[in-house]
């Protein structure tokens, strides 16, 4: 039974999300604050923790604790799920080494199934890779099962969301995808600059490994879409 | 709002016009000074007079006895030598005596023996006077007279003719005659009447004229006592009467009238006080002048001296003073006059209150203007006391140009001085006020650019250091704005802020209604779960949008610009549009020449999104949306215009603001909260465009002007 740790200092919410998620059969621990749930990692890892970046009194207490997770495990998925959704908080977060970072208006279901991507990407890791999951678009190459892409063999590392994306453009090359495509494709709820900074983020992350990437393109008025030249 | 007006630089101007009260107060101030100088100079003048007279008391010889026991004296019998200033030249041409003909004194039927009133001036009548010059009395005689009869050339007698007899008393005290009788024109000759021996100390020339003749003669001083006459008598035949003119009895000593020469001793001790600077007289009582010295033009008084000015090369100050201020001081000024012309006085007469004073045994003082009005004389008098009677008085008299003269050396000073601290003075207010009114004028610009025409706070006034009221304004101001701005900033943030807050409760709303979901419901409460979870995503929505325009502003301070193509843009966005509302139409007017702009292409189309679900939602229904993109040599031109409704009035440009709709309820379909144009805006700033609301005839057009590369 995976361990699902839900840091949150909303009683409410904290109780709703682990009483939904152990409905989904996990074992779920909720922690209102940094200092208790500090203390239970120490003693025990979960297999995923769900973080709140303002805990209590701590504006930034969701920050702190992420980078002790990180230190205590390279491989452990956080998720941020908070109410802050500036682009700062958002950068900030990916940075600290979060797999995802979500605001508080997504939905129950896209947040199981979230995490059970995670889960399941999780478990892919552990077996080699199987072909057939793999789609190549030129020099891309997208393991479904893994979540991984990589560009070039060079490995792009993605959030989910950014993943979704990335997948849902890929998959039908030159055909424009909305935002609001985009959007239902990544599971989650946001507005028009909010997606578009997302594809600007996959951009500069492609970017980093090939200067000359250029294979997403704005369609003004109407979307992106994924043109490999 | 701008109110021309008095400035305070014009009324500080104005206010410094009380500077020019300076020079009347200075004026007045020198005009005191000018007014105890001449108390001072009559003291001084009453002094100098004082002086004299102590030399000249109880000193009867000096005067005149017989004059002095006269009760009066008569100008005519009683004779005076006038001081002749030149010599005479006998000669019957009265060309030295021209400037004392108004001294001569006319003699007509009043003096003539046997008296005759029907008496015609042609007949015989003269005028007379005599003078003195260095030791000799000189007589002058104009005779009108019809015939004139020359003694015969034989004749022994030397009264049957027309002949002048003088009388005299000598210095021993007798009476001495004698006769002039002429045989022809030319020198004369005086024969003593008791036994016809001429005396050649009697000299003089004989002169016929037009009307009769003339005579000018001399006598030595020596051979004069006190009194003395003259008869002119005239011959017209032996039928005829022989008439007498003359100035006294001639035949009786005691009503001989008394002559008055000047006296040389009382002369001498008055020469010594010519240096005195002013003009000096000695009178008897009966105002006859005794003695004088020195001249008016030069008596300037004791303040003279002390102006001499010095001739020494003048300083380049000075020289500027003389070039260019004293002209203009001058206007007002006047200047002494050096010449100008006073009476003349009858020596034989001299008068004046002071003089009348003075013989009443009064000092007295006396200030009088010349006739030309260019000088004032101040005259001073003082009694001559011997055996306690007034014998005579000693009259100073100076012009009050030395005076004058140190007023205007002093009101010269003073009006340079006032001048310099008028200048200054002006100069100090007049750049005072030039930096007071600037400084507000800054700080008043200042504020004007804080806020902008719509309102919205731009920035902060800097505020002034300077402890003064100005700066304790700008300071204030400051404050003001900073208030201002802050609260404006937490208008803006509201939304932010409250999207923020909103979203936890709606989280917990949301999560909770969602695991109801997840339990078996029946239809009923399925219905209420449903509708709840609607309210929610509703509510969901509006907080995205509440926080759109925050997130907007985070990424427009983090934005990377970039070279984009305008057109590329607005064509490709015009297309999605026309894909996504099939039923709306647009007129497109978009210029196929690419427009390149520096910027954020993803805003541009973000804006347009803004505009253009602005103007479909305002639109009559089955009217076109026009857009139009055109450029000129600086801008892009961006209009979009649709049919419908006209904004209010009184928007204007806030209809740009944050949380600003102007929708009727009717319209409320969707959750707004007036971001939208706001939105807008931000980018067009971003951009640094201009982007403009107005109504048209049939509904609303936006402008936007997007500045090229």
């Amino acid at each position: 039974m995976k361990h699902i740790a839900i840091v949150e200092d909303e009683t409410a919410i904290r109780e709703n999300y682990s009483e939904m998620l152990s409905k989904q059969g996990y074992q779920v621990s909720g922690y209102c604050d940094r200092i208790s749930a500090e203390l239970a990692f120490t003693e025990k890892l979960p297999d995923l923790a769900i973080v709140d970046i303002g805990l209590g009194d701590e504006i930034d207490g969701g920050f702190t604790l992420c980078q002790t997770l990180r230190g205590l495990s390279k491989t452990l998925p956080i998720i941020f799920l908070t109410a802050r959704d500036s682009e700062i908080d958002t950068v900030c977060g990916l940075r600290m080494g979060a797999d995802d970072y979500l605001t508080k208006d997504i939905s129950l279901p896209h947040l199981a199934a979230r995490i059970a991507a995670l889960f399941r990407r999780m478990a892919a890791l552990e077996v080699p890779v199987v072909a057939e999951n793999i789609i190549n678009r030129g020099p891309l190459k997208i393991d479904a099962n893994r979540m991984q892409v990589s560009w070039h063999d060079h490995t792009i590392d993605l959030t989910i969301t950014e993943f979704w994306m990335v997948h849902a453009l890929a998959q039908r090359p030159g055909h424009v995808k909305s935002r609001n495509d985009l959007m239902s494709d990544a599971k989650i709820f946001v507005d028009d600059s909010t997606i578009t900074s997302h594809v600007k983020r996959i951009r500069k992350k492609f970017i980093k490994v090939d200067a000359d990437f250029n294979c997403i393109d704005t369609i003004y008025g109407m979307g992106y879409r994924w043109e490999h030249s | 709002m701008r109110r021309a007006g008095f400035g305070l630089r014009s009324q500080v101007i104005v206010l410094s016009s009380f500077l020019l009260l300076l020079p009347w107060l200075g004026y007045e101030y020198v005009w005191e000074m000018e007014k105890y100088l001449r108390k001072g100079q009559e003291k001084t003048l009453v002094g100098t007079t004082r002086a004299l007279a102590t030399a000249l008391h109880e000193r009867p010889k000096l005067f005149d006895s017989q004059a002095s026991f006269l009760e009066q004296v008569v100008k005519g019998r009683d004779l005076y030598a006038y001081n002749i200033n030149g010599p005479i030249k006998l000669d019957g041409q009265f060309n030295e005596w021209q400037l004392y003909r108004p001294l001569f004194w006319s003699y007509d039927q009043h003096y003539l023996h046997p008296a005759n009133l029907d008496h015609h001036g042609n007949d015989l009548s003269f005028s007379h006077m005599v003078g003195k010059f260095e030791r000799h009395l000189y007589a002058v005689f104009e005779v009108q007279d019809d015939h004139l009869f020359y003694r015969p050339a034989n004749s022994l007698s030397v009264t049957r003719n027309d002949h002048l007899k003088i009388a005299f008393q000598s210095e021993v005290g007798e009476l001495k005659t004698y006769i002039i009788a002429p045989k022809n024109d030319g020198w004369i000759t005086a024969y003593d009447e008791m036994d016809l021996r001429p005396t050649p100390q009697i000299q003089g020339h004989f002169q016929h004229t037009a009307q009769g003749y003339n005579i000018e003669l001399r006598l030595p001083l020596t051979m004069l006592g006190k009194k003395l006459g003259f008869a002119i008598v005239d011959w017209d035949g032996k039928d005829q009467t022989v008439k007498t003119m003359s100035t006294s009895n001639l035949n009786d000593l005691n009503q001989l009238g008394s002559v008055l020469v000047p006296s040389p001793e009382i002369e001498r001790i008055v020469k010594g006080m010519g240096h005195s600077g002013s003009r000096i007289w000695v009178v008897d009582n009966h105002h006859r002048v005794l003695a004088q010295s020195g001249d008016i033009k030069h008596a300037d008084g004791v303040w003279a001296n002390s102006l001499e000015d010095a001739k020494q090369s003048k300083s380049w100050w000075e020289s500027i003073e003389h070039t260019y201020l004293h002209p203009l001081y001058y206007l007002i000024l006047t200047r002494p006059a050096d010449e100008f012309i006073d009476e003349t006085y009858d020596n034989a007469a001299l008068e004046g209150p002071h003089i009348r004073a003075a013989l009443s045994g009064q000092a007295h003082s006396h200030w009088r203007l010349t006739p030309d009005k260019k000088a004032v004389i101040l005259s001073a008098a003082y009694p001559i006391w011997i055996d306690d009677q007034v014998m005579g008085a000693v009259i100073a008299e100076e012009t009050t140009n030395g005076v004058r003269s140190i007023r205007n050396k002093a009101l010269e000073k003073l009006f340079t001085v006032i001048l310099a601290v008028m200048l200054i003075g002006t100069l100090t207010l007049f750049f005072f006020a030039t930096r007071i009114s600037s400084r507000i004028r800054r700080l008043r610009d200042l504020a004007e650019q804080a806020i902008d025409p719509q309102g919205r706070v731009l920035g902060d006034i800097e505020s002034s250091q300077a402890g003064d009221e100005i700066g304790d304004l700008s300071r204030s101001f400051a404050n003001i704005v900073g208030r201002l701005g802050g609260y404006t900033h937490y208008l803006e943030n509201m939304s932010s802020r409250l999207s923020h807050e909103l979203r936890t409760p709606v989280a917990v709303v949301r999560s909770s209604l969602e695991s109801l979901q997840l339990d078996e419901l029946n239809t009923e409460q399925k219905k209420y779960v449903e509708r709840a979870s609607e309210g929610v995503s509703r509510l969901n929505k509006i907080i995205t949008t509440m926080s759109e325009a925050t997130r907007l502003e985070q990424s427009i301070a983090h934005a990377d610009r970039q070279r984009f193509d305008l057109t590329h843009v607005m064509s490709g966005c015009m297309q999605g549009y026309q894909f996504t509302y099939p039923q709306q139409a647009f007129t497109l007017d978009i210029c196929k020449q690419s427009i390149e702009l520096d910027g954020v292409p993803e805003f541009i189309a973000q804006l347009l999104d803004k505009i253009i679900s602005n103007a479909l939602e305002f639109a009559t229904p089955e009217t076109p949306i026009a857009v139009s993109l055109s450029e000129n040599d600086k801008h892009a031109l961006l209009v979009i215009s649709n049919y419908g409704p006209a904004l209010p009035e009184k928007i204007g440009e806030h209809i740009f603001d944050s949380m600003v709709s102007v929708r009727t309820q009717a319209m409320q379909k969707q959750p707004h909260l007036g971001l939208g144009l706001y939105i807008a805006r931000l980018i067009c700033d971003f951009h640094h465009g201009k982007i403009m609301a107005r109504n048209t005839e049939h509904g609303v057009e936006m402008s936007l002007t997007l500045p090229k590369i």
